[in-house]
């Protein structure tokens, strides 16, 4: 916009030459008196300048600082994997394997890390120790020892490429991938399987996945700034697309009906936990319940439970719960889990359609609502607000009572009016008999006079004859 | 990036994915129902779920596991196929023989999949509603040409009346069955099942050590 003008400048000016009305005037043209103090701007531009330049300052030190949280981050990265040197493992952290611990021991622990591998590892969480302990305790309980031992070698030799890789995750998972078809491969060939189901060998390989998920979840699990930076642009999108649910994706659920609203709160809750476990089993387990809410309440609504049906209302649920880290979790599961589980089976099948809901939320456009491209840009920009639904407002227990409210309200009113009208109806009756009465009372009084009024009447023509009379005799005498 | 489907774990045992594409409303829901209950109810409120079931065939000496996935066949959903036939060996395309324009979608989702799949997946042309066959728009010849050209099969079905699903099930696994065996007996010569040479990484093989860690 405008730049400053220096204030000092100005008075020099000031007390040289004569000054004109212009150089009062705000320099944004408006029209209003302008002060130097506010850089010869009215105080209304100058307000507006301000906002302004604090906004630019916002950003630039929102800039500098995301920017440092990404180095930071790179740097952490990189410190974890270097960090991996020989002495720091010594210094940090007793591998639970070693079993003994004090000065004795170390000369054996050297010994042995420096020949195998597997003891080079980093400090462990207790969700990791967890693991391994019971993972251990499975292998030994299920299979004979010398197959414990070079499933253990391997996986531990996986586990260790893995925390120390620093390559993008597409190889990564690349790799992962291969090392589980290779397990795979050789476990089948083993002679312990070959006489075994060969569920056997998937229930191993389950086991190994969900050993390795657990400890190198750290490194696998968005591994790097962009793919968070990712994810909370999603989460934005998502919220700024929440108008959608009121009714924009054509679902066949009855929201009048509480049993439907609790299991969508249902399915909302279990979307939002899929970020929660670490196993791919128990996020593909929350997945399942999730849609399993979903049929519920399409169940309840006496809608069908096809596909038709299913993927709009996964869609709608998606949107209202807007899950932590979805993209990430979605990456992470369709990178390293098992290939039979997000490809073949039930979870395979709802773990295609949460991508699906999840493709179509990223690329949703007025298009595929089939709208006017304005106006899904101004309900996406919060300009306008959607038309309430039953969809919405369903979902408001305020607006279902409100509402449930207004309708006795409307009740009371039609009976008021009703009561009214009868009031109405009552009071005409009323008149017409007290006019029909008054009439019959007339009649009866005419045709049946008094005894009282009679002999009065009868007087009072006595009197006026008597008066007659007098008169007459007066004229004569007049 | 595509990962083999295991369609074959050991002898005569097979499982294979089975996606059905077809618009909405021409009974791709109902006519698996059908198979797998043997139900048909205009509002399916039996089961939990109608939208992706699996089933056990035998075929004499061989066995197949039978994934079959439903899909959202609304247009606007159009564009999320891919992700659903993904690794799929067999492919139903229903339309309504009523409907000609539900037979015109099948031939668009056909170019798809042969562009998308190649000959990994088997297809089958399905005509539902057979019994509302005095409707028919589509007429049964034309129906049957269309598939010969795209090396695909004709069938036609009536979910409601319980006509050929059955069938049409067997049919289809029989045919992925086929197709697998036969490309398995071409691949014999050409044995490519390639371990890709960055993916022994994370294998413990001595020779590989070191090839990539110091970076």
């Amino acid at each position: 916009m405008h730049s400053v003008a220096d204030p000092e400048l100005d008075d020099d000016r000031r007390l040289r030459v004569q000054i004109s009305e212009r150089d009062l005037l705000c320099i944004n043209g408006c029209g209003f008196y302008g002060t130097p103090q506010w850089g010869n701007r009215c105080s209304k531009c100058w307000r507006a300048h301000q906002i302004a330049e604090k906004r630019d300052r916002d950003y630039a030190r929102n800039k500098t600082l995301l920017t440092f949280e990404k180095f930071e981050e790179k740097r952490k990265l990189s410190t974890e994997s270097r960090s991996l040197t020989f002495r720091n493992i010594m210094k940090k952290s007793p591998s639970i394997l070693s079993g003994g611990s004090g000065d004795n021991s170390r000369d054996d622990r050297d010994r042995r890390s420096s020949t195998a591998t597997q003891l080079r590892t980093r400090q462990l969480s207790p969700d990791s120790s967890e693991a391994r302990v019971k993972y251990t305790d499975w292998l030994i309980g299920n299979l004979p020892t010398s197959v414990v031992q070079e499933i253990t070698r391997m996986t531990k030799y996986a586990e260790n490429r893995i925390n120390e890789f620093d390559v993008v995750p597409e190889e990564l998972s690349d790799q992962v991938q291969t090392f589980y078809q290779h397990l795979n491969d050789r476990l089948s060939h083993n002679k312990f399987f070959v006489n075994q189901d060969p569920a056997f060998v998937q229930d191993v390989m389950e086991q190994v996945e969900r050993y390795l998920s657990v400890t190198t979840y750290n490194r696998l699990f968005c591994p790097s700034p962009e793919e968070e930076a990712g994810d909370l642009s999603l989460q934005a999108r998502i919220r700024s697309l929440n108008w959608v649910t009121s009714g924009f994706l054509e679902m066949k659920l009855d929201f009048t009906k509480a049993e439907v609203l609790e299991s969508l709160d249902d399915a909302i809750t279990e979307c939002i936990s899929i970020n929660s476990p670490r196993r791919m089993d128990e996020k593909l387990d929350c997945l399942l319940k999730c849609c399993h809410c979903i049929f519920d309440a399409l169940k309840k609504s006496g809608a069908p439970t096809s596909a038709d049906e299913f993927l709009p209302v996964l869609i709608f649920i998606l949107i209202k719960a807007n899950p932590p880290l979805l993209q990430s979790n979605v990456k992470y599961i369709s990178r390293y889990a098992l290939p039979h589980r997000v490809m073949s089976g039930e979870s395979g099948y709802f773990f295609t359609n949460l991508s699906c809901a999840l493709q179509f939320v990223q690329n949703m456009n007025h298009e595929s609502l089939k709208m006017d491209k304005r106006e899904f840009e101004a309900y996406t920009s919060g300009q306008i607000q959607p038309p309430p639904s039953a969809a919405n407002c369903g979902c408001n227990q305020a607006i279902s009572t409100m509402e449930q409210t207004a309708k006795r309200f409307e009740n009371l009113l039609t009976e008021q009016q009703k009561f009214l009208e009868e009031a109405e109806e009552f009071a005409r009756q009323i008149e017409i008999d007290e006019a029909r009465v008054m009439e019959d009372y007339e009649e009866v009084f005419q045709t049946y006079p008094k005894a009282d009024l009679v002999d009065a009447m009868h007087s009072a023509e006595i009197e006026e004859q008597k008066t007659a009379d007098m008169l007459k005799e007066c004229g004569i005498t007049q | 990036m595509d990962r083999a489907t295991t369609s074959a774990s050991s002898e005569g045992e097979y499982r294979f994915k089975v996606v059905l594409l077809g618009e909405g409303a021409v009974g791709k829901s109902s006519l698996m129902l059908r198979y797998v209950e043997n139900k048909f109810s205009p509002t399916h409120s039996s089961t939990i779920q109608a939208s992706f079931l699996s089933k056990r065939i035998d075929l004499g000496d061989r066995h197949v596991d039978l994934d079959i996935w439903d899909t959202a066949g609304q247009e606007k959903y159009h564009a999320l196929g891919p992700i659903y036939y993904r690794g799929s060996n067999g492919a139903l395309l229903i339309y309504d023989i009523t409907d000609q324009r539900s037979f015109e979608r099948v031939k668009v989702w056909v170019r798809e999949l042969q562009r998308a799949l190649g000959d990994t997946a088997v297809l089958l042309v399905v005509g539902n509603k057979l019994d509302l066959d005095k409707e028919r728009t589509v007429p049964r010849a034309e129906a049957e040409q269309y598939a010969k050209s795209v090396n695909a099969e004709y069938l036609e079905t009536s979910a409601k009346e319980n006509i050929g699903i059955a069938d049409l099930f067997e049919r289809i696994s029989a045919l992925m069955v086929d197709h697998v065996e036969k490309q398995r007996s071409a691949q014999v010569h050409t044995t490519t099942f390639t371990t890709s040479r960055r993916g022994i990484q994370l294998v413990d093989e001595p020779q590989q050590r070191g090839s990539r860690c110091c970076k």
